[in-house]
């Protein structure tokens, strides 16, 4: 949701104000509405993670197994028309086009309101960026964290995100998989971004029971699936 | 303070706060000539402050104001001016924790993404030798931690 006259105060009075992303800057309650609005003029509404468990298992108890395709494809369209949103309050925020704008920095702000809504932090790693992938760090996935430990990757909500949002903005058909998971035990979920065959390649060493230190080593050495 | 204050009627719901947990409002208060004081000083010397850091830098390592071929003086001044008006503010009000959700975790990732980490590693650790020689010790010691709070995550090492 779009409108014309900022409803945020902050806004109003500073609208070119870039470090914006703390709650109360960010967000701007209306009682008599019930609304949350947050920077960007975006409806935003408060969820428990008993939720985000429902929206889970409420899928998977729908769909069976097909409930991990269906997170993912939400997330794609979530992502692809993210893409869209973002390009224009980008450019009316900095006054630039975002393809000539210094591709971290872009990315950055792309997630930063991701981060002020709790989905939690991140960390882009596009070392191998030349060789058609990269790595995407999430720290307290707000799904992850709610599931807990169930000893799977949970977060296709956010790889369907990272593959929509990153497809429109490189005009290019990316996918990414989820190769390490908080609900998996491990500290933090990491995400691989990369064209189709990668994707299968890291799905099917993933299945076979390799750690993404160990997918990480097989993609830098050029290996894919024959 | 404002963080605090916020903390306090949370923690305090329902019931009186003790004596203990008031204390750091008459700390404040007590404090309060001296933190006003700093204030208007930063303001007064600000451009002086800017600009003796900007010597210093320089000298240091003028490679830090280019980026890629450009020159990038004024970007640098932009970015320490805004940081140092926000540290001023938290001398003020002391709230630390506020300066870091309204600036630092955000210009952290920022400086990250245009690679000027070590730029402002050594720009805050320049800063707090520039307001040592130009504020009294007292005022020097107030707005020196958080600089340095402002060098250790602007800077990469937190």
């Amino acid at each position: 949701m779009v409108s014309t006259e900022a409803s945020n105060p902050v806004k109003r009075k500073y609208p070119k104000k870039h470090n914006h992303y703390g709650f109360r800057d960010f967000f701007q309650f209306d009682p008599e509405k019930g609304t949350i609005m947050d920077w960007n003029d975006s409806q935003n509404i408060l969820t428990t993670e008993d939720f985000i468990i429902g929206l889970v298992e409420g899928l998977e108890e729908e769909v069976g197994d097909a409930s991990a395709a269906t997170m993912y494809t939400i997330g794609c369209e979530w992502g692809q028309k993210d893409a869209f949103f973002f390009e224009k309050w980008f450019e009316r925020e900095f006054d630039r086009n975002v393809r000539q704008t210094n591709l971290l920095f872009l990315l950055e702000t792309w997630w930063w309101p991701f981060t002020s809504q709790g989905w939690g932090r991140w960390e882009v790693d596009m070392g191998d960026r030349k060789q058609g992938f990269m790595f995407i760090n999430i720290f307290d996935s707000a799904v992850a964290r709610t599931l807990g430990d169930v000893g799977k990757p949970v977060c296709f909500l956010y790889a369907g995100l990272f593959a929509g949002f990153f497809t429109e903005l490189v005009k290019k058909q990316l996918s990414c998989i989820e190769i390490q998971c908080y609900s998996m035990g491990e500290t933090y979920c990491k995400f691989l971004l990369g064209g189709q065959d990668r994707i299968d390649a890291a799905a099917f060493w993933l299945n076979e029971g390799a750690t993404a230190r160990d997918i990480e080593k097989r993609l830098r050495t050029g290996e894919v699936l024959r | 303070m404002l963080s605090q204050l916020d903390r306090l009627s949370f923690t305090v719901d329902g019931r009186y706060a003790d004596d203990s947990e008031l204390q750091f409002i008459a700390d404040y208060i007590r404090s309060f000539p001296i933190r006003a004081q700093t204030y208007l000083k930063l303001q007064e010397l600000e451009s002086k402050l800017m600009q003796q850091t900007y010597q210093k830098v320089r000298l240091i390592d003028p490679m830090l104001f280019n980026h890629n071929g450009n020159d990038i003086t004024a970007k640098w001044k932009q970015d320490t001016l805004r940081v140092l008006r926000y540290t001023a503010v938290t001398v003020l009000m002391d709230d630390t924790d506020t300066l870091r959700d309204r600036l630092l975790l955000w210009f952290q990732t920022i400086m990250k993404a245009f690679n000027a980490q070590r730029s402002c590693d050594v720009t805050y650790q320049v800063l707090q030798e520039v307001v040592k020689q130009n504020l009294p010790h007292a005022q020097a010691n107030l707005v020196c931690p958080i600089l340095e709070l402002n060098r250790r995550l602007l800077g990469g090492s937190l």
